[in-house]
């Protein structure tokens, strides 16, 4: 019976190939992009699952809340861990320290390892909380005493290559050149997916003998630092709200006085294990790990829904138009003893053979599909995933799924037809679904077309936001960063030195970051105008005099610092209005305090865009590099270049390398950036959006327009007859045309309709996160509508130009 | 003591077309026995496809008795009455209705499907058949590959397959040329003759005169017999 049902499933599946190749075309990328997606989703999901007890496992975060805004950190201060340890809703309380020690060696193969990652110090209580196998050392007692190290077995064999873990033991590791430190444990590496890669695990006690010693001593609560990382198991019966009870009182107790003043609050909350992964406002330990983006994910999702929905229209539109054709098998069978739960299951059969040769095909594409969508998939994701017993019984039930969605209807429609009538040839049947298969193509191409809108304002966006004019000058400026260590000045001016006498370059300066960067350097200041104290949030950018030339920052008034050390401040609008001047020349030769400094204001700047154009500008001041010669916040060579074309870049760019080589000989840390790349950065999220838009556009497009080819081929056949008596009448090619057209496109225009309100709502919700936006406008929608009109005719004239032009004599005669 | 296959007791089937009721079939009263071989005749439209097809239970009487085998069809479910002519009845077809998409063997062979019986004796049952319509050699072309005389072949053998006490012959020679129409005749009579009850609707006179016993339709209403 089974085989039979196959057997004619796959005769129907030939024997109407453009509508099989139709169906098989619009599932298989649903699938694919299902399977994809899923693989992902299913990835993201798995990590830190194998954790013993991981629902009691949580990290202690900070949020800090002011009048100017809130922001978060997944650290908390180091005086916490000690206010909490003894409470009994905690099992085990951890923290650990993240601290990348620059150099490691093994002075007994002569072996050094420079900034070594993942790296952390804490005590036994992590391996409580996380269950590490242990392959060599002692368990009993670990990491009480200072100068003690576990390493992980991958980070042993750096190291110690070539020796066996209980070999390792007791062996010593030079920490920055000085620190002794007795190895006294191999711990596997977690094999499950996770994101607590740590290799290093040394003692807590040693950061006594590091740096950091005055901090860790010192346990200040109005000091919180990301590394300063806090973990806790909570007891199996905690009272969680009693915990958070306990933390707003600690944090309300150890609020500081300038806190209360300005309004600032510290709040402390539990992160459960689960939502490391996903919550990007705390971050992972890699930032080059991609995080998962639970609203990328979701948009994903979506993607995948919407094309797999359109290919199980396209799949019930056309079984349904076939119908009537298949009404004489029906019949028949139905005579010959079939029920009507036989006939489901038998067309049920055809959709799932349909479904399957879909999947197969899907899993080939996902493959390749896993490298178009590099940009969404994360690093770790691989094809072996497939293999997984929950995502095979999950590609399972989504192939039922679709059978059923796609297959159930037309099954139902189908197996409805009366015997008697369809035996007589009385198929009217098809034609009542008519309404059903207008309203889905409808749908459709809503779909269609609210992609379709979506891409062209997201991407007008992106071409305002990278088109806008940052107020400062962004082209044709690289710039050269310092090696992470170095504090001193020196070399620096040895470098500008040497490239000054490169002609290719036309402006040099020594400074902090350009103008808009990720990174921020703010603090508080305060003008008293002799009446009122006015405070405010002010961001840095460090620079000598060369900065604003470097970088045509528009002076307003006064003039910019005198030299590189001098205490002055040139600050932009923005910060002159917060301070309560009107022109800029008011603030010329005021003094503001700068904690406890009086610093005068020397020049007003221009506003200029800090960071991408989601955020408003903010008040800012350049400064020089005043804390010289123990520490100088000048970290990069800023370089404008003569030409702004990329004749002569490649070249110049390499006397740029060379210099800096000559001048760090021992150095391999050359970091070289382009102005204009890292503003492109800004946008990456933005980027990504577009792109996955550009395909779920371009693949719903397609799916749409084929649905809509199979019901004109199916329509225009049966017209053939009309067709020809309208030729011999004398109708012509145009007006048979549109004949066979209007209909569909009367569709298309109700779904342009539909559609173009949700689109207006979708984007103008996503531009709420600029602060500077472009404006929708009226003939977007109208350029897609056309668009989308365009495409639709285009695939109907294939096939109407086709029946048009027949020959009316051979179809009526067929008749 | 020949037993009575059916009987209808005045079995009238009327539509509703547009506004107005339409009488298909007025008051029948008919009582078939086994191994008889009756030919409905009248004009088109006199409703002898319509009778053929409620005897059939294709369609339903909406008035009146109908038994058949002693059990009462008219008061019967749907999924009994299916499983009554799936045992008892079978279908020859003016247009053959053959399924396109199957062979001759396939075809032949589907009625077992949904009667369930086993494959080994699907095989040894739809060989024996093939043997005896002399088709052997075409068991794995399609319909289409068949002259019309060779199809309607298939759909007697088709019919026969079930070992049915009942054929429905509509029309069955009436897209047929005279040689092929005079085979597939004797067949039924040489069927009649084997045990199975007939009942054909035709036009010809001569096909008739295969019959045991002619009933003349008009409108609906059994004229004469």
């Amino acid at each position: 019976m089974i085989k039979n049902y196959f057997k004619i499933a796959w005769r129907n599946l030939m024997k109407h190939k453009v509508f099989s190749l139709i169906n098989v075309i619009g599932l298989t990328i649903g699938l694919s992009a299902s399977f994809v997606i899923g693989l992902i989703i299913y990835y993201d999901a798995s990590f830190d699952t194998f954790h013993k007890d991981k629902e009691q496992i949580y990290r202690v975060v900070s949020d800090f809340y002011s009048p100017d805004g809130e922001f978060s950190v997944p650290g908390v201060t180091l005086a916490l861990e000690d206010a909490i340890k003894d409470n009994s809703n905690f099992e085990t309380v951890s923290g650990f320290y993240i601290e990348r020690p620059s150099k490691v060696e093994n002075r007994e193969n002569g072996s050094e390892f420079k900034w070594p990652n993942f790296v952390i110090f804490t005590d036994a209580n992590y391996f409580k909380i996380f269950n590490y196998k242990f392959l060599a050392g002692d368990t009993t007692d670990l990491l009480s005493n200072p100068n003690n190290v576990i390493l992980t077995k991958n980070r042993a064999s750096d190291y110690f290559p070539n020796t066996s873990p209980s070999d390792i033991i007791g062996k010593t590791l030079v920490y920055n050149d000085s620190l002794n430190v007795t190895v006294t444990g191999i711990v596997e590496n977690f094999k499950e997916r996770s994101d607590f890669f740590f290799e290093e695990f040394i003692s807590h006690p040693t950061l006594l003998n590091t740096r950091l010693r005055e901090n860790i001593i010192s346990k200040d609560w109005n000091n919180t630092n990301d590394s300063s990382q806090l973990f806790v198991k909570v007891a199996s019966n905690a009272n969680l709200s009693s915990i958070q009870k306990r933390f707003d009182d600690l944090a309300k107790e150890h609020q500081d006085e300038d806190s209360k003043k300005y309004g600032e609050e510290q709040v402390f909350s539990l992160q459960p294990l689960s939502d490391i992964h996903f919550n990007q406002r705390y971050g992972i330990y890699d930032w080059s790990k991609g995080q998962a983006n639970k609203s990328l994910l979701i948009n994903l999702s979506l993607v995948a829904l919407f094309l797999l929905v359109l290919g199980c229209i396209n799949f019930v539109n056309l079984n349904t138009a076939q119908a009537s054709q298949r009404a004489k098998e029906i019949g028949i069978r139905k005579t010959l003893g079939s029920t009507r739960k036989q006939l489901i299951i038998q067309f049920m059969g055809e959709t799932f053979l349909l479904v399957i040769v879909s999947a197969l095909l899907s899993i080939l594409l996902s493959k390749s599909l896993i490298n178009v969508f590099s940009d969404f998939v994360p690093e770790g994701l691989s094809f072996e995933l497939f293999k997984t017993p929950v995502i095979i019984f999950g590609i399972i039930i989504l192939l039922l799924l679709v059978t059923f969605l796609s297959g159930f209807y037309p099954a139902l429609i189908l197996s409805r037809y009366n015997t008697v009538s369809v035996l007589k040839n009385h198929t009217a049947i098809g034609e009542n679904k008519v309404k059903l298969r207008k309203f889905l193509t409808v749908f459709q191409f809503s779909i269609a077309q609210v992609f379709i809108i979506a891409t062209l304002l997201v991407g007008r966006q992106i071409t305002f936001l990278l088109e806008t004019d940052m107020g400062f000058k962004t082209d044709a400026i690289v710039s050269v960063f310092s090696p992470r260590a170095e504090r001193e000045i020196s070399k620096k001016e040895i470098y500008a030195e040497k490239l000054r006498a490169i002609p290719e370059i036309k402006e040099i300066s020594v400074g902090g970051t350009p103008p808009a960067s990720i990174s921020t350097n703010s603090t508080t200041v305060t003008y008293n105008d002799g009446v009122n104290e006015i405070n405010s949030d002010l961001q840095f950018i460090f620079g000598d005099i060369n900065y604003s030339k470097v970088f045509e920052l528009d002076i307003l008034a006064g003039r910019t610092i005198r030299n590189d050390t001098v205490k002055e401040l040139v600050i932009n609008e923005t910060c002159m209005r917060k301070l309560g001047f009107k022109n800029p020349e008011d603030a010329i030769g005021k003094t503001v305090m700068l904690s406890d400094q009086s610093i005068p204001i020397v020049g007003v700047m221009a506003d200029f865009f800090q960071r991408s154009l989601k955020s408003d500008v903010k008040p800012m001041a350049l400064r020089g590099d005043w804390h010289r010669p123990d520490w100088s916040q000048f970290q990069a060579i800023h370089i404008a270049l003569q030409s702004e074309s990329s004749e002569g870049l490649q070249s110049t760019l390499v006397k740029i390398e060379d210099a800096y080589k000559s001048v760090y000989s021992e150095s391999d840390d050359y970091r070289i950036e382009f102005l204009d790349e890292t503003i492109q950065s800004f946008y990456n999220r933005e980027q990504k959006i577009s792109r996955l838009l550009n395909w779920a556009t371009g693949l719903s497009i397609l799916i749409s327009c084929l649905g809509l080819l199979g019901l004109v081929v199916y329509t225009t056949n049966r017209r053939v007859k009309e067709i020809g008596v309208r030729k011999v009448l004398g109708a012509s090619l145009l007006q048979i045309n549109t004949l066979l057209c209007k209909e569909f496109l009367i569709l298309v225009a109700v779904a342009f309709v539909i559609a173009s309100p949700i689109a207006w709502y979708g984007i103008s919700h996503w531009l709420q996160d600029f602060a500077y936006k472009t404006n929708i406008s009226f003939w977007v929608f109208l350029a897609s509508g056309l668009a989308m009109l365009f495409f639709a005719l285009l695939i109907i004239s294939v096939k109407t130009l086709q029946a048009a032009n027949a020959n009316p004599v051979e179809s009526l005669r067929s008749e | 003591m020949i037993n009575t296959l059916l009987s209808l007791n005045e079995a009238t089937r009327t539509v509703n077309s547009g506004s107005n009721k339409v009488t298909l079939l007025n008051n029948i009263n008919l009582d078939v026995k086994e191994g008889e071989f009756i030919s409905l005749m009248g004009p088109s439209g006199s409703g002898k496809s319509t009778l053929l097809n409620c005897i059939g239970m294709l369609d339903s009487f909406t008035d009146g008795g109908y038994t058949f085998l002693g059990e009462p069809v008219h008061s019967m479910k749907e999924k009994n009455r299916s499983k009554l002519y799936k045992e008892y009845i079978g279908f020859v077809f003016q247009a053959y209705h053959l399924i396109d998409e199957l062979n001759v063997y396939e075809n032949i062979e589907t009625p077992l499907l949904y009667k369930n019986v086993k494959s080994s004796e699907r095989k040894a049952m739809v060989a024996d058949m093939l043997d005896r319509f002399n088709i052997v050699g075409k068991k794995d072309l399609f319909p289409v590959q068949l002259s019309g005389g060779q199809q309607q072949l298939v759909g007697v053998a088709r019919a026969l397959i079930g070992k049915p006490k009942l054929i429905l012959a509509d029309e069955p020679t009436g897209n047929l040329n005279s040689k092929q129409s005079e085979e597939i005749m004797e067949l039924f009579a040489e069927l009649n003759k084997e045990g199975v009850t007939i009942i054909q609707a035709t036009h010809s006179e001569k096909n008739a005169s295969y019959g045991s016993r002619v009933i003349n339709l008009l409108d609906g209403k059994i004229v004469s017999e």
